[in-house]
């Protein structure tokens, strides 16, 4: 509404209502326009704002779990739920099962380990990030014998030399850094929060395959990469979730409190990895 | 006064003694946890893998799990906030509809299994509970890692909770009945309904197998 430094626009209006000319009436006369405009643009934000927030519970113990559940935004979360639930009945599901009914199971583990070592890279620097020499080594060296021994992932060989994979991403680094996690928001892919949805961002940045150049084929590579992650990590899970969408009376509410319950864990369990860098024997 | 002071005398004796037994009580009740964790998973095992056919697990199985799990208390933290206002008779009704729910639960994934092992590791305190660190280990599958929450204020030691990858099965299950409560005006009854409807899907589902 103030549109001027200091409000230095309302003062000469403050005046112009003494002395009236031609001029200042007219500039009168579209600066309420404006205004009116701006206050309905307010109210219509706030009635949207209305929509998109859950009002605050008065009942002590409505507040507790209000509080609990973290989830400000849960009329606007809820609407994401359902796009994402509609899109999946309809086009990720199928594929997903299309996707176990055509490639055989072996196949299905390669590309999944495939999967998992070209993330490797990503996991590597939030381990860094995170200060666990450790499991950045472990990240490390499965990145180097996967794709050399392990043919580009497709097996995966440190797994058998004693280096399991283990997650991790920059909402985990940030959890480390005693960030908290923000509101719960539900995103297109799926259950996050304000932190780990920043993170997602973030570990795009990490990983290298965002840096291919253009023309060496490595970007339709690049696509399929994506698009393959996304089918085989919905094929994973068919039976979880259909079975949490038949079992659950809330199936919104579930996940939400299964996430927020692991993303917990899973800090903890980084936090609380404090084996030593130097091998066993050595010790 | 001079009960008063007797009586502060037995209450600062109470107070001196407890903190004594406190830690021995703790690592008895940490081995203690243990132990019944141990059996009554090898109790467990022992009927998932037996040849017997599906049928008979079922029958076998549940009685084990009323005498060991507190399932009436895991019902109740269920229910949560909602569980004062319930009346007496929704909550009785509540309880029996829980028993049925969680009994065809474990049932269902009794076919799932076969060849299992498990293996137990630290036992921790965790609040009045002692959590009990077990990996279930399936053929063919990667280990699932689990925590079991061991209660022993009702006399005998109980199962209260399960913690798989990160969650508590009760506290994710709690979040699922009163936000489906709180979405349908605090309505208890439209819970047992739901939960009415459940059993009755799931027992039609299992009449036509």
């Amino acid at each position: 509404m103030i549109s001027g430094r200091n409000g230095a626009w309302l003062r000469p209006c403050a005046q112009a209502r003494q002395n009236q000319t031609t001029q200042q009436s007219t500039r009168r006369g579209w600066r309420p326009a404006a205004g009116r405009l701006g206050l309905a643009m307010l109210l219509a934000s706030t009635t949207a704002c209305s929509a998109i927030k859950a009002p605050v519970p008065k009942d002590p113990d409505e507040l507790a779990e209000y509080k609990a559940a973290n989830d400000p935004y849960e009329p606007l979360n809820r609407k994401t739920y359902n796009m994402t639930m509609t899109f999946d009945k309809y086009a990720l599901r199928p594929v997903a099962k299309a996707y176990v009914w055509a490639v055989p199971r072996p196949v299905r583990n390669s590309l999944g380990n495939m999967i998992t070592t070209m993330n490797e890279p990503s996991v590597f620097f939030n381990d860094v990030g995170a200060g666990k020499p450790r499991r950045a080594g472990d990240s490390f060296v499965r990145w180097c014998i996967n794709m050399t021994a392990g043919l580009g992932g497709f097996i995966d060989v440190a797994k058998m030399a004693g280096y399991p994979h283990h997650a991790n991403d920059a909402g985990l680094t940030m959890a480390n850094w005693g960030i908290s996690s923000g509101p719960y928001l539900f995103l297109p892919m799926g259950p996050s929060s304000l932190r780990d949805g920043i993170g997602y961002g973030i570990d795009q940045g990490l990983s290298p395959w965002n840096y291919v150049p253009r023309g060496y084929g490595l970007l339709s590579f690049n696509w399929a990469y994506n698009m393959l992650g996304v089918i085989h990590g919905r094929s994973e899970h068919l039976d979880d979730l259909d079975a949490l969408q038949r079992d659950a009376l809330d199936p919104y509410a579930t996940i939400r409190s299964a996430y927020q319950q692991q993303r917990k864990a899973q800090a903890e369990a980084i936090r609380n990895d404090h084996r030593a860098t130097v091998p066993a024997w050595y010790q | 006064m001079t009960f008063s002071v007797s009586r502060r005398g037995v209450l600062g004796f109470l107070a001196v003694a407890s903190t004594g037994l406190a830690p021995v009580s703790a690592a008895w009740a940490a081995q203690d946890a243990r132990a019944f964790i141990q059996s009554f998973g090898e109790q467990l095992v022992a009927i998932v893998n037996s040849p017997l056919p599906l049928a008979e697990k079922k029958e076998k199985i549940m009685p084990l799990v009323s005498r060991n799990v507190d399932i009436d208390g895991i019902g109740r933290y269920c229910l949560g906030r909602f569980w004062k206002v319930a009346t007496p008779e929704q909550q009785k009704h509540y309880l029996a509809l829980f028993n049925q729910i969680l009994a065809n639960a474990i049932t269902d994934k009794l076919g799932d299994y076969r060849g299992v092992s498990f293996t137990i590791g630290n036992v921790t305190r965790s609040g009045d509970d002692d959590s009990v660190d077990a990996t279930l280990i399936r053929p063919q599958q990667p280990p699932a890692a689990m925590q079991w929450l061991v209660n022993s204020s009702s006399g005998s030691p109980k199962v209260v909770d399960v913690i798989g990858e990160g969650a508590s099965l009760r506290l994710t299950q709690r979040n699922d009945y009163s936000s489906f409560i709180a979405r349908n005006g605090g309505d208890i009854d439209t819970l047992l309904r739901a939960l009415q409807k459940q059993i009755d899907h799931h027992n039609t589902a299992s009449a036509q197998q």
